[in-house]
């Protein structure tokens, strides 16, 4: 009878090809492949970001040559919490825990460790000094994006400022907002808005043409997360003041350079990290610990600022232009030791 | 005696009417710029995919239904244009037809499922909500639709949205001052004008009110109650995927979002429309009115920077409000005339 490990074993000896090639330089456990199972516990899964986070977090597993199981709880916080024990159950080797909130996720991942599982714990707090916490930097993003408008527009102007309180990396990027501003009396603040409403893009439009109707001096926009600058970008469209008002974010995406592109686009730069960069760093952490190895405790992926200019000069149309034509924004020099295979590209 | 109930019927026909004067009043001293045509215009338009979904969901309240479900038609009308355009390449001609198909067989779909299966109308169309949500992301496995995307197989989309198209959510034709008025507006208006009609003035609108206050009564009186729910549900079906067509039409990408907002937003503006000129029923002039009421709120809200929760909040207490109007002052009237 063939065993269920050696069968695991073959079939990912079969599927993961490149990994059988890099087997041999690489420490145990990874010297045989496929046997190495790990677990990716997210706690968002909608939309870009999370999708290219994932296809991230897939090739460099499959990079390497671990088995990699997927657990979903779609913003389910206790499901979150009970996946983490049903992974602990699946006897994996490492679980990447993607998102949640530090309350849930505390006592689980804290099980995780004491069941000698090694944990990785991504854009969450899980307050356990043995667990690394991979990051994109949201004040580097925002300090990025905002040393541009500072460059573009000078020390002096009046701003718009989309914002949703209680939202993480969102807190984390008012933090440098309201430095910035503090290091600048000349930045006049005179409208703030936002909302999460679905489609987001959509409603923040409508709010964005309120506050322009109710503020025409407004010449920058600072909209921290695409999908505001989306809509600010909409807005700004249907009341003819784009050759006026600049809008700076975060975040970016296919759609998002095609909007910066459009002629005479306000929206003239955003600062981002590249999510599948994200979720290859974060497997290549988890690797690093499976391997002994220390990643050290604030594993941080550093951001890249992307201009208008910068996407019309090397005519990057989604993001694999950027990514072939932007190398900051394709790999980050984060958690590489020498024997670590990285992902084709 | 006779005073108090003329003052209660007064505040219950017109009550409603006088909040929102008092209410464009105020904006109007407090926030600058909020009496302009410009300003009137960004309500109109802000509103304008909330009333089209809302008049939509005022067709399934006539029947005594409830179509849950359009606000995940919207979207996937949203996808689908995109798709359409984006990945398949075709004409906004098509694009449109497709949407509009689309609606009216989910709407088949759900009028089915209540009069032939017999399953409930907040259960079949809550079931077809989810359907919707899934069904519109396996496409694109999750991600959102936009010229140059790559798709599952690794190749790259090279459809546009074509300038026809957009124009739908983003062309604007001049009405006082040049290029003022979207072409949305005109569509909500339009929409509106035809579904009061259609309610208020033919006999199959009638028939349909019929159908919604009492159904065996109107069954015996020889009326095709099936067949009227049916189109009910299509009217809404329909409707909900123009609303959609204007999305994808003003954002110029296929987004992929829920639309659970969509249809809390419409299902309010129909409930509030309840209130409006004391009709105490679903009524076309009273969900446009419905909507009007709430993006006024909403862009006075914005203009005084007022944070998001604040604008939830206020939409709740003026649907509790307009309810109580609803049910307790014009329903205690409504017993005692009877």
């Amino acid at each position: 009878m063939i065993s269920r490990r050696l069968f695991t074993g073959l079939i990912g000896s079969v599927a993961m090809m490149p990994g059988l090639a890099f087997g041999a330089d690489m420490p145990a456990p990874f010297d045989n492949p496929g046997a190495v199972k790990i677990a990716l516990v997210r706690y968002l899964s909608t939309g870009d970001f999370f999708q290219a986070y994932l296809s991230g977090v897939e090739k460099q597993a499959a990079a390497i040559g671990v088995d990699l199981r997927v657990l979903d709880s779609r913003q389910d916080a206790a499901l979150q919490s009970d996946m983490v024990d049903q992974a602990i159950a699946l006897g994996v080797d490492g679980i990447i825990i993607q998102h949640g909130l530090t309350e849930s996720m505390k006592d689980a991942a804290q099980r995780a460790v004491d069941a000698g599982i090694k944990v990785v714990a991504f854009d969450v707090n899980v307050d356990n000094a043995a667990i690394p916490q991979v990051e994109q930097s949201d004040r580097d993003l925002a300090r990025l994006a905002l040393e541009q408008a500072l460059k573009d527009n000078g020390t002096s102007f009046t701003a718009g400022y989309v914002y949703v309180p209680g939202i993480a990396p969102l807190d984390r990027r008012d933090e440098t907002w309201q430095k910035v501003k503090a290091d600048n009396p000349g930045i006049n603040q005179v409208a703030e808005f936002g909302t999460l409403d679905n489609p987001i893009a959509n409603s923040v439009a409508n709010q964005a043409r309120s506050a322009l109707s109710a503020n025409p001096d407004i010449t920058v926009m600072f909209a921290p997360y695409d999908e505001f600058a989306k809509g600010v970008k909409i807005a700004v469209d249907e009341a003819e003041m784009s050759g006026k008002v600049s809008i700076y974010s975060a975040d970016v995406s296919t759609s998002d350079i095609a909007a910066m592109r459009e002629d005479g686009s306000a929206w003239k730069a955003t600062a981002a990290t590249n999510p599948a960069v994200v979720g290859e760093v974060s497997v290549r952490t988890l690797a690093m610990l499976l391997a002994g190895e220390d990643p050290g405790h604030n594993v941080i992926v550093p951001p890249t600022l992307i201009t208008q200019q910068m996407l019309n000069d090397l005519d990057i149309t989604n993001m694999e232009d950027l990514s072939a034509k932007v190398p900051a924004f394709a790999h980050a020099d984060v958690s590489v030791p020498g024997w670590m295979p990285l992902p084709q590209r | 005696m006779d005073n108090r109930t003329s003052l209660v019927d007064l505040a219950i026909r017109y009550g409603f009417l006088v909040l929102m004067a008092a209410l464009i009043v105020f904006f109007g001293i407090m926030a600058e710029g909020f009496l302009t045509p410009f300003s009137a215009v960004f309500i109109l338009q802000s509103v304008a995919i909330t009333g089209i979904l809302a008049l939509g969901v005022t067709a399934t309240l006539v029947v005594g239904g409830f179509d849950l479900s359009i606000g995940a038609v919207a979207t996937s009308a949203l996808m689908l244009s995109s798709y359409v355009m984006v990945v398949w390449e075709m004409s906004a001609l098509s694009a449109v037809l497709i949407c509009l198909a689309m609606g009216a067989f989910v709407g088949l779909i759900n009028g089915l499922l209540v009069v032939k299966m017999r399953v409930p109308d907040l259960l079949a169309t809550l079931g077809m909500m989810f359907l919707l949500v899934g069904a519109q992301r396996i496409p694109t496995e999750g991600r959102s639709i936009s010229t140059g995307m790559s798709l599952p197989d690794g190749s790259v989309a090279n459809g546009k949205f074509s300038e026809a198209f957009l124009a739908l959510g983003r062309h604007r034709i001049d009405f006082i001052a040049p290029n003022l008025v979207p072409l949305s507006v005109i569509f909500l208006i339009a929409i509106a004008i035809g579904v009061w009609v259609f309610l208020e003035t033919t006999r199959h609108g009638r028939l349909m009110y019929a159908i919604g206050s009492n159904q065996q009564a109107a069954s015996l009186a020889g009326a095709n109650v099936n067949r009227y729910k049916i189109v009910a549900y299509m009217i809404s079906g329909v409707l909900a995927s123009v609303g959609g067509i204007l999305l994808a039409a003003r954002l110029g990408r296929g987004d992929v979002a829920s639309g659970n907002n969509l249809l809390l937003d419409s299902v309010a503006a129909a409930l509030i429309g309840f209130a409006v000129l004391g009709a105490s029923k679903p009524n076309a002039f009273g969900t446009a009115i419905g909507a009007l009421f709430v993006g006024i709120l909403l862009q006075g809200l914005t203009m005084m920077n007022a944070p998001y929760y604040t604008q939830d909040f206020v939409k709740g207490a003026v649907l509790v409000i307009a309810l109580v109007f609803t049910f307790a002052l014009s329903g205690r009237g409504g017993r005692a005339r009877g």
